[in-house]
């Protein structure tokens, strides 16, 4: 690491227990937050704090963003999920200061995070008890609704997060 | 007729879910049928289907009961949404509930929502025959339709088979270009583009190795087809009224239109029609709508007579 880096590291302190999303291209945090949907965590769960931290220096990427969650694990199919947009990205998990990193993977299937982007598909139906499924099409990186068919980029998935 | 595990309690949900030798089989007993029509009545006697219209029908849903009737089953359900349960705000998961608590053996739904169907065949384990969800799919169609050109022309392979109208949103046309791609056809879809087949429907037909094409204006292929399949362009539809004025004489079949078309073409429908097909090729060799339409009752009760086991 270089001293840059290393000041820039210390513009947030450490985190004892949490999530430090890392290797997120510059400038794309807030979707990040967005995916994970952190406002609705921040307002259901007490104590968390969220800092972001951007167009900081990266040796793989020139620049990057970083996402760090004091106090909250992000479930791993919420990770999985993320690496569809940016498939660079790491997750590390910060247990009593113990840093163990995650690299998320695109999941076959993608169940009850995504709405269907086809506004009249089943799963956008009222009080109909139906969880939305998509396939994940990883060539053609789109993703097609398991009920009607309906096919978007992955890259348009933060559009399509369920609130 | 004997039991056939490829339809034997199954869901008829896609087109994509039957191969080819699967479609000729079933081809084959729809024309055992057409030989001893009688042959198949009462078979499946004390067996009973819903047939479950969220969307109203008229002709789908009077060939399903002609059909289920005829085979003896007891029919249940309703033609329209209004008057039902489900205009009171009953969702699809408790119709199909309730009715299998009633003992229905098979349910035939059409639906307005894609994916309808699919999520109906999770809600129960009796076969769920598709009979059209909203603007995705509408397979029992494909196979009247697939029917109907074959046997106008003794065999499917080797054709030039046009698809024209609103293959966006109309879900016989996408269910055709399913069913065909089992078939060596090179399709052409005739539309404009916003009204063009769905990326969806161009996936499949790329990942199949199928070779279509598209065109906007019906007078550059008409002459190289053996079948036009015509379907309604809805103005609804179109975002820019001003774009409908401009394309609709070019979606108008009639003898003009077809002027340069082969003598041998055939042109199907699947009706309703309004006023994109003329009324003066009623009486034309190239008039195949009535043929394919009367198919529509043989072949769905040989469907259900497979899916229900009704073997003898």
């Amino acid at each position: 690491m270089s001293e840059k880096e290393r000041e820039e590291r210390m513009l947030v302190r450490k985190i004892e227990e949490g999530t430090v999303i890392d290797h997120i291209p510059d400038w794309k945090a807030e979707t990040v937050a967005k995916v994970l949907r952190l406002d609705r965590l921040a307002k259901t769960q007490t104590g968390i704090s969220v800092a972001i931290l951007q167009n900081v220096n990266s040796k793989t990427l020139g620049r990057k963003d970083i996402v760090k969650i004091d106090k909250w694990h992000v479930d791993e199919k919420d990770a999985d999920i993320l690496s569809l947009v940016f498939p660079s990205i790491t997750v590390n998990y910060v247990n009593e200061w113990k840093v163990s990193k995650y690299h998320p993977k695109v999941p076959d299937v993608i169940e009850g995070r995504i709405k269907c982007l086809e506004v009249l598909c089943i799963t956008n139906a009222q009080r109909e008890p139906v969880v939305p499924k998509f396939i994940t099409l990883k060539r053609d990186r789109v993703l097609q609704c398991f009920y009607c068919d309906t096919m978007f980029d992955f890259d348009s998935v933060p559009d399509h997060v369920r609130t | 007729m004997g039991k056939d595990s490829d339809f034997l309690g199954r869901d008829i949900l896609s087109i994509r879910d039957y191969k080819r030798d699967q479609l000729e089989r079933l081809f084959h007993s729809v024309e055992d049928l057409e030989k001893s029509p009688n042959s198949l009545d009462g078979l499946l006697k004390g067996d009973l289907v819903a047939l479950l219209f969220f969307e109203p029908s008229t002709r789908t849903y009077s060939s399903f009961q002609i059909a289920a009737s005829t085979l003896g089953m007891q029919v249940t359900g309703f033609a329209s949404p209004a008057g039902s349960s489900v205009s009171k705000g009953e969702t699809l998961h408790d119709t199909i509930r309730m009715f299998e608590g009633y003992g229905t053996d098979c349910f035939v739904i059409r639906h307005p929502m894609p994916g309808a169907a699919r999520y109906a065949a999770e809600t129960t384990d009796k076969p769920i025959i598709n009979a059209g969800d909203g603007s995705r799919e509408h397979p029992t169609q494909a196979m009247i339709d697939l029917f109907a050109i074959r046997k106008a022309f003794g065999k499917l392979d080797g054709l030039k088979v046009g698809i024209l109208g609103d293959l966006k949103y109309g879900r016989t046309a996408s269910s055709l270009a399913y069913g065909l791609s089992n078939y060596d056809v090179e399709m052409t879809f005739i539309a404009p583009d916003a009204l063009q087949m769905r990326p969806e429907v161009q996936h499949f037909l790329k990942q199949r190795g199928i070779i279509s094409r598209s065109e906007k204006d019906l007078k550059n292929v008409v002459g190289e087809l053996d079948v036009l399949y015509v379907t309604r362009i809805q103005k609804e539809r179109i975002p820019d009224p001003t774009e409908f004025e401009k394309v609709k004489g070019m979606y108008q079949v009639n003898l003009e239109t077809l002027k340069e078309a082969k003598p041998s073409l055939k042109v199907l429908h699947p009706l309703p029609r309004v006023d994109e097909l003329a009324t003066e090729l009623d009486a034309t060799n190239f008039a195949d709508y009535f043929v394919q339409a009367a198919t529509g009752l043989p072949l769905r009760m040989v469907l259900m007579s497979l899916v229900l086991g009704g073997g003898r």
